[in-house]
């Protein structure tokens, strides 16, 4: 049975349809992330979750209680904001006691309790610190200390990496992840970065204009989106008409309006290989190819290309060596039909 | 737990405060136009003779008109003098702000009866004899609205980044005083605006320094007020509502330009 | 400071003189004239003395400060509450409500006092009314008196509580509010514990505030009570401009006492605005995180975040 259910979530702000009838059905321990654009509805159904926003329509139910109808404070929902909100007059140890003091655990409890999650964020010599004086990334960590203090069913975070530099958001999440996994936590994670859902996620759930379009594991989507929506979401992929396909692939591509080609999965051949044979796979093809860009981005070559009139986008790992533009000579683009994915019109 | 908007217990206290804040002004309406009101509840009957014989007094118009020349002599002096001044610390000077910002509170920390005092002691003798003069309550009134005018010319100043508009304006081969006069002046004015009538409302109120300082030679309104209460509370009843009066249309003119400034503003 | 920018000191100028000549110098003159001595060329204390040893003027004393402790205490209560009420709303018809509330403190002054005679006086429309409801519990009171003042002045401490106090309500983040509820606070344990807090130091300035406001009050005063009630600020004015007896130096003395109450009074309104601050110079004000970085970098050390936050 699910952990935590929700079921034909709506809610309209003024004119604007936020959530149209979202269901999602999350296990115990998983680890789900919302991911999507901003204005997709992600926060909001998070905000459902936690009861801070009312759905016009639908039911939230953790085990098997609906919650919809409670407070805020009994619903046993942890949060971890993006702006942090540490209550400024306490210090760091009283954040983290917050909440066992509301619910009148006594002082040796609050002690212990506070000591063990500290300890777990790996911030024990703050405790009489006050936040301010806290860099972004210590104070985050303060804030999943508070939330899980209390031991909720369920934990939410609303992009709480959001506010750090990249540095410290890498670092962070990986400890938020390992965190999650070592307690077991049912998580509901909320982010607009790809990047950041693929790394830590048991699943994710993209989300846009207030619904889920695909569900799946982090592979899944990376490797099968379903629409041109998530094709482009989730990266640098090549989105190709019908007839852009048409041409790089010939005919029996199939039947869909728009496809997608992974940018690494294609192979670049330098012009005049003579073991032109290598790169060919049974059943591949090989079209003549010019490149018109070439982007370092460390350990990956972006490089732009253009083959049969098609721009498209190629990756290569960085081996030291990045290919000019407009070599003399055109390069080769070895294509492999199995890579090319159909795509399926939106709100399919 | 969308944003609690104001619930019955809110609406009710609000509705209390207005009823506290508006009936000295309701009962004094009344008593202006109440033909007897000593021993009832309500007023006896009504009359429209108080309003007339304030028209027709001829010291009752002379404090409006006395209040008025120097209310607008006192602001305009402080116009003529703060815009420059304010302009150059909020730009050129702004280690100075600390120290200004003292000035914010200056009404508090030192009141009237003091202001008064040490002004009568400093120019009622010696060359400086400027005792029971206008000259001295313009000085005083000066002092008075010099927060009022500060803040307001600041604010301005910093709504419209003036330092980022005076750096173009220098840049585009503007001395600095045509800048002031061209972009600066044009784009602060209606902030300016606002605290000269903000200004100008206090000093019409004010009345211990003027009664202090020149309350046996000008009578402005206020003085002219405490005068008559003492004498016929029907007609001080009149003399107040219609100095308010005068004061509510120049919170509303107040209130419009604001909406106005903060139109052209865009913030 | 750059050449060219002094020039740019000329337009001080005016402002320069008008402040000596009408702040400052009056200032000074009266701190000289309350330790002057009329009758030789010496100064004196004798005027403090005096005052100290008066108990007329002693009573003057402890009357402002209480009614002005009062008239602040049930001032900032009552604008406490209201300026709760007030964020609730719109900011439409928050803002009218301000309007309102501003407007009215034009009425302070002369005509409050008239219209609180109208009200309260021995013949007032209330008086009256209580007296024919039989609430004899308010038979006893006197507008005249120490509990008369303490009232009117509430009129006009209560809209200045409010528009100082209402800012701060907005320093209090929803998000906060968002957070503690999920933690299992109710509403009033929020405030109680993080809320209040929060507000404190804004509390205590704005007190400050009102106590120096109501100790410089003299218009509402002199008009209510005239010289019938011994009040500091009307003492000095008719000590030095009155029309029977003409003593500047003592005014001149009684004068500096009541600025040195109400200058302290702004003084703890000045600390604790710095201590606001402290609460809301925030995380995420990237300024002081670039500053602390450039601080530290420049000694060698390594930063919070470096060392892999």
């Amino acid at each position: 049975m699910p952990y935590l259910e929700l079921k034909g979530i709506r809610k309209t702000f003024g004119n604007a349809a936020v959530l149209n009838g979202v269901d999602l059905a999350i296990r115990e321990g998983e680890l789900v992330t919302l991911l999507g654009p901003s204005g997709c509805g992600k926060s909001t159904l998070l905000r459902v979750i936690a009861g801070l926003t009312d759905p016009d329509e639908g039911s939230v139910f953790l085990g098997d209680r609906n919650i919809v109808a409670l407070p805020p404070r009994q619903r046993e929902v942890g949060m971890v904001f993006q702006s942090y909100a540490l209550f400024p007059n306490l210090t760091v140890g009283e954040n983290v006691e917050y909440g066992l003091k509301m619910r009148g655990a006594g002082k040796e409890e609050r002690r212990r309790r506070r000591d063990d999650l500290l300890a777990l964020v790996d911030l024990e010599e703050k405790r009489d610190a006050y936040p301010q004086h806290l860099s972004g990334g210590q104070q985050q960590r303060v804030a999943l200390a508070r939330s899980l203090a209390v031991q909720p069913k369920v934990l939410l975070l609303d992009e709480p990496l959001s506010a750090l530099d990249a540095k410290i958001r890498k670092n962070l999440r990986m400890q938020i992840r390992d965190i999650q996994k070592r307690i077991g936590m049912t998580t509901v994670f909320v982010t607009h970065d790809q990047e950041e859902a693929l790394t830590v996620s048991d699943r994710i759930c993209v989300m846009n204009g207030g619904s889920i379009v695909q569900e799946g594991s982090p592979e899944e989507i990376y490797a099968k989106p379903r629409t041109e929506f998530v094709a482009r979401f989730m990266g640098s992929y090549n989105v190709l008409s019908r007839m852009e396909a048409a041409r790089l692939f010939g005919d029996g591509i199939g039947t869909a309006e728009s496809y997608a080609l992974r940018p690494e999965s294609a192979k670049l051949l330098p012009a005049g290989d003579a073991d032109s044979g290598k790169g060919e796979k049974a059943g591949g093809r090989i079209v003549d190819a010019r490149i018109e860009a070439v982007s370092v981005l460390g350990n990956v070559l972006r490089y732009s290309v253009s083959a049969a009139g098609v721009p498209l986008t190629i990756d290569r790992l960085n081996d030291g060596h990045p290919l000019r533009e407009g070599t003399s000579g055109a390069v080769r683009l070895a294509l492999d039909p199995s890579q090319l994915l159909q795509l399926e019109k939106e709100g399919a | 737990m969308t944003k609690p908007k104001a619930g019955w217990t809110h609406k009710t206290f609000m509705l209390l405060l207005m009823v506290y804040l508006l009936l000295p002004l309701a009962a004094t309406f009344l008593y202006g136009f109440a033909k007897q009101w000593q021993t009832t509840v309500l007023p006896e009957g009504w009359t429209l003779e108080w309003v007339r014989e304030m028209f027709r007094d001829a010291r009752f118009l002379d404090a409006l008109w006395t209040s008025l020349y120097l209310c607008a002599i006192s602001v305009a002096l402080s116009l003529a003098v703060m815009l420059p001044a304010v302009f150059v610390i909020t730009v050129y000077l702004p280690k100075w702000e600390t120290f200004m910002k003292g000035l914010v509170v200056l009404p508090y920390a030192v009141p009237g009866v003091v202001a008064a005092v040490g002004l009568i002691r400093a120019y009622s003798s010696g060359p400086l004899d400027l005792s029971g003069t206008a000259y001295l309550l313009i000085g005083a009134y000066f002092v008075v609205i010099l927060p009022y005018m500060y803040q307001g010319i600041r604010n301005s100043l910093i709504t419209v980044s003036a330092v980022e508009l005076l750096n173009s304006a220098e840049l585009l081969g503007a001395s600095r005083s045509r800048a002031f006069l061209t972009v600066i002046l044009p784009n602060i004015w209606p902030g300016v605006i606002i605290s000269t009538l903000l200004s100008f409302s206090v000093l019409f109120g004010e009345f211990v320094l003027t009664n202090m300082l020149v309350g046996g030679h000008l009578q402005t309104i206020q003085v002219y007020l405490y005068r008559r209460v003492g004498e016929s509370g029907h007609l001080a009843s009149a003399i107040a509502i219609t100095y308010f009066l005068f004061i509510l249309l120049l919170s509303t003119a107040l209130m419009k330009l604001g909406k106005k400034m903060n139109g052209v503003a865009g913030r | 400071m750059k050449r060219r920018n002094r020039w740019m000191l000329l337009g001080l100028i005016p402002f320069a003189i008008m402040v000596f000549a009408f702040q400052v110098a009056p200032i000074l003159s009266m701190v000289s004239s309350s330790v002057h001595d009329p009758k030789g060329a010496g100064f004196t204390f004798g005027h403090y003395d005096k005052i100290f040893q008066s108990a007329y003027y002693l009573k003057a004393i402890k009357n402002s400060l209480l009614i002005s402790v009062f008239s602040s205490l049930i001032g900032i209560a009552a604008g406490l509450l209201c300026a709760y009420s007030i964020t609730r709303f719109t900011p439409k018809i928050r803002d009218r409500l301000l309007m309102l509330s501003n407007m009215t403190s034009n009425f302070a002054g002369v005509p409050l006092a008239f219209a609180y005679i109208i009200l309260l006086g021995n013949n007032g429309v209330f008086t009256l009314l209580f007296r024919q409801w039989g609430w004899d519990v308010f038979a006893g009171f006197d507008l005249y008196s120490w509990s008369g003042l303490v009232l009117v002045y509430v009129y006009f401490q209560v809209p200045l509580a409010l528009l100082l106090l209402y800012p701060s309500f907005y320093g209090i983040r929803d998000q906060w509010r968002e957070a503690a509820s999920l933690l299992g606070a109710g509403r009033w344990q929020f405030w109680r514990t993080v809320g209040l807090p929060m507000l404190t130091p804004a509390i205590f300035g704005t007190l400050g505030i009102l106590f120096a406001n109501a100790m410089g009050a003299y218009a509402t005063a002199y008009a209510l009570v005239g010289g019938n009630y011994n009040l500091l600020a009307i003492r000095i004015g008719s000590l030095v401009a009155g029309d029977v007896v003409n003593q500047p130096e003592l005014g001149s003395a009684l004068a500096v006492l009541l600025a040195l109450s109400t200058l302290l009074a702004v003084y703890l309104n000045h600390r604790m605005s710095k201590r606001s601050q402290r609460f809301t110079a925030s995380y995420a004000s990237v300024p002081a995180r670039k500053r602390e970085r450039i601080r530290l970098k420049s000694r060698g050390t390594r930063t919070a975040e470096e060392a892999g936050a």
